[in-house]
């Protein structure tokens, strides 16, 4: 194909020439043919190809090869003699011929071949032994050199190039048998084992519990009522429907009852309109509410909950873009007093005017925890600047990627921790990125001694400077428990390593995931006799030796993450009851 | 023989003789077992299940005795449909 162009412009070259020099009288054309000469394909240069590729085949058998000759020999004698379209026709014709019945015999000759490498491994393969044609002979047996009539089922050994007697070949094949057995058993388990580590589970039996949830969430729609199962395996049930996508109408009626204080559904995408009033009518004593991907919870609903769930203090929803800025003023100037925890993500309906409503009406003195996660009708920067003047008890606040990265700045969290600082033990700031270091030094290093979990995630101007003016000599703070810097990308060596020595002792989740200028010199001051969860994952030092170091170091470890770290092959020695998962070697 | 095994009884009074590490696949009976109860000098177990589940209880009993360090080909623990609640219920107060 490559070589078409080339041949177009020379071909045409000599086209030109050809016409100047020739008389420039041709005969009646067919389109094929005048199209075959536009595109530069002539007779001649197609029969030098199929010459070369005739040399190159020695293999070809005597009957095509007879064949190709003559037909070739003719083409040369026809092209020499008379360089005729019609010749050209027939050349282009045969070639096509030629290759389809190449093709042909290509094809048969693959299929031979893959039976061959089937009968392979069956024992019985008579071809070979019909190669050798030695059938009806009287052999020595190679293993137990019994002289026997070599039959078509007689096994041969390819080593010491005899048979063996009928007795030594079903020994064989049954040790042959035995070793493909053995060989789907291992490849079973790797793969088990494989599946396993990507769902972060132990390969064990299942208890009894397990497994009657599992055979009730089959046939959940059978079930008229639970009983007395527990909250814990309520609670089981109730993730294993969600997970599986079967929490709709009728299952929903199975979890509630009058006694119920706290509800949590993962997935409401199938609950309909009426479903959501279903949960104030039957269970209206509840206190802690969740409900995430609850795409249809509509304004009737929010506006039924405010009026007949008397108790609710705690609302997350995740999801409700059905909810419009009226119906949230209206709930939380009826509620708001109430409230000590509102989570809200993922709408687009929750305007900076409905956020100033939400914190004019809570009351600040019981209301604790804030999530404001990907709202896009916050627009106006101003809007989050009013979070410090309402919230002064705040225990968590998760404020993470607003519509735009400027809305959340240092100053606002500066005030904010000035205020909350003594009670704040968890502060998620994922996608903030407009945060800088001056927060980490001004914000939360003077005010937060109450700081646990700390979640800074993409924000990309933190620095070393701010980590290590953070955590040296953080004396009010007595050490983080989780920690994730996923794609803090400016932070290094210094910064960690600072980290690290305030908290080593207190952590028990880590993530420095694609903190890419990390070298092993941070793991080696790693040493966190709590750590349970690591995340290392798109770090460039991280090999086998820094994963065994890892792991003598910081003995509680469960689960190591480490996806895209190359250099982490099988070859680590990993201690049992720790997983590490992300490496190349662990596929299924 | 006492020592080795363990008699539960169940409310309909059928009594179900079970081997001592099976009966320690619940951590409820290994508690009333390994403590100062009467239960550990008799080895008899008086329990509030009816004999359908509790038949089915000690068969798991064995069934994870015989499968737990086996990692591949573990057949499926066969659960009657109707009986699954139940069983869950069971289940939970045996913590097995």
């Amino acid at each position: 194909m490559s070589r078409r162009p080339l041949q177009y412009r020379k071909d045409q070259g000599d086209s030109t020439n050809g016409s100047s020099t020739s008389s420039g009288i041709r005969g009646p054309n067919s389109a094929l043919t005048e199209f075959l000469r536009q595109q530069g394909i002539n007779a001649e240069e197609i029969r030098q190809r199929h010459l070369r590729r005739l040399a190159g085949e020695d293999e070809e058998t005597e009957i095509v090869n007879v064949d190709h000759s003559e037909i070739s020999s003719n083409n040369i004698h026809e092209d020499s003699t008379q360089p005729d379209q019609d010749a050209e026709f027939d050349a282009e014709e045969l070639e096509i011929r030629i290759a389809s019945r190449r093709k042909r015999r290509a094809a048969k000759d693959n299929a031979d071949e893959y039976t061959d490498s089937e009968s392979e491994n069956d024992i019985n393969s008579t071809d070979r032994i019909k190669k050798k044609k030695i059938v009806g002979d009287e052999v020595s047996c190679v293993q137990c050199s019994k002289t026997f009539v070599v039959s078509v089922y007689s096994r041969q050994d390819q080593l010491n190039d005899g048979y063996y007697c009928a007795d030594c070949t079903r020994v064989q094949q049954e040790n042959d048998r035995a070793i493909k057995r053995n060989q789907m058993i291992s490849r079973k388990k790797r793969q088990k084992l494989a599946v396993a580590l990507l769902d972060r589970q132990d390969v064990k039996i299942s208890s009894l519990q397990d497994l009657s949830i599992k055979k009730i969430t089959e046939k959940i729609e059978d079930v008229d009522e639970f009983g007395d199962i527990g909250t814990i395996n309520m609670k089981k049930i109730a993730k294993i429907l969600c997970r599986n996508r079967s929490l709709n109408d009728s299952t929903l009626n199975l979890f509630l009852n009058p006694l119920l204080e706290k509800l949590e559904f993962w997935d409401c995408s199938k609950l309909s309109k009426g479903s959501y009033d279903k949960i104030c009518s039957y269970a209206p004593n509840i206190e802690k509410l969740t409900l995430l991907m609850c795409g249809k919870f509509h304004n009737d609903n929010l506006k039924y909950f405010s009026n007949n769930l008397n108790r609710l203090t705690h609302l997350e929803v995740d999801g409700p873009f059905l909810i419009n800025n009226e119906s949230w003023q209206t709930f939380f100037i009826s509620k708001g007093k109430m409230l000590k925890s509102f989570k809200v993500s993922n709408t687009h309906r929750f305007s900076d005017e409905t956020l100033e409503i939400m914190l004019k009406n809570v009351d600040p003195q019981i209301f604790e925890c804030l999530k404001l996660s990907r709202l896009d009708g916050i627009k106006n920067k101003d809007s989050y600047d009013l979070l410090p003047m309402y919230l002064t008890n705040l225990k968590e606040l998760e404020i993470s990627y607003p519509n735009h990265e400027d809305s959340v700045d240092d100053t606002m969290l500066i005030n904010l921790t000035s205020i909350n600082g003594a009670t704040l033990n968890t502060l998620v700031l994922d996608g903030c990125s407009a945060l800088t270091d001056e927060f980490l030094i001004n914000g939360l290093k003077p005010f937060c001694s109450n700081l646990r979990k700390l979640s800074l995630q993409f924000l990309d101007q933190i620095t070393d400077e701010g980590f290590t003016g953070l955590f040296h000599g953080w004396n009010i703070n007595l050490g983080l428990n989780e920690v994730f810097l996923k794609k803090c990308f400016s932070l290094g060596d210094s910064g960690i390593i600072e980290m690290l020595l305030h908290s080593n002792s207190t952590l028990v989740e880590l993530s420095l995931n694609s903190i890419k200028d990390l070298t092993s010199l941070a793991f080696q001051i790693l040493s966190c006799n709590n750590l349970i969860y690591l995340d290392i994952g798109f770090i460039r030092s991280v090999d086998d030796e820094v994963l065994e170091l890892i792991q003598k170091k910081c003995n509680q470890l469960k689960l190591i993450d480490c996806y895209g770290n190359n250099r982490c092959t099988s070859k680590a020695q990993i201690r049992e009851g720790l997983k590490v998962i992300g490496r190349q070697s662990d596929t299924v | 023989m006492s020592n080795e095994y363990i008699t539960l009884i169940s409310s309909d009074n059928h009594h179900f003789i079970i081997s001592k590490p099976a009966a320690f696949v619940s951590n409820t009976l290994k508690n009333a077992l390994n403590l100062n109860f009467k239960e550990s000098e008799t080895n008899i177990i008086k329990l509030n299940e009816n004999s359908l589940v509790l038949n089915k209880i000690c068969e798991y009993f064995y069934y994870n005795l015989k499968y737990k360090d086996q990692e591949i080909d573990v057949p499926e623990f066969e659960i009657p449909t109707e009986m699954a609640l139940e069983l869950l219920v069971a289940s939970d107060y045996f913590d097995c």
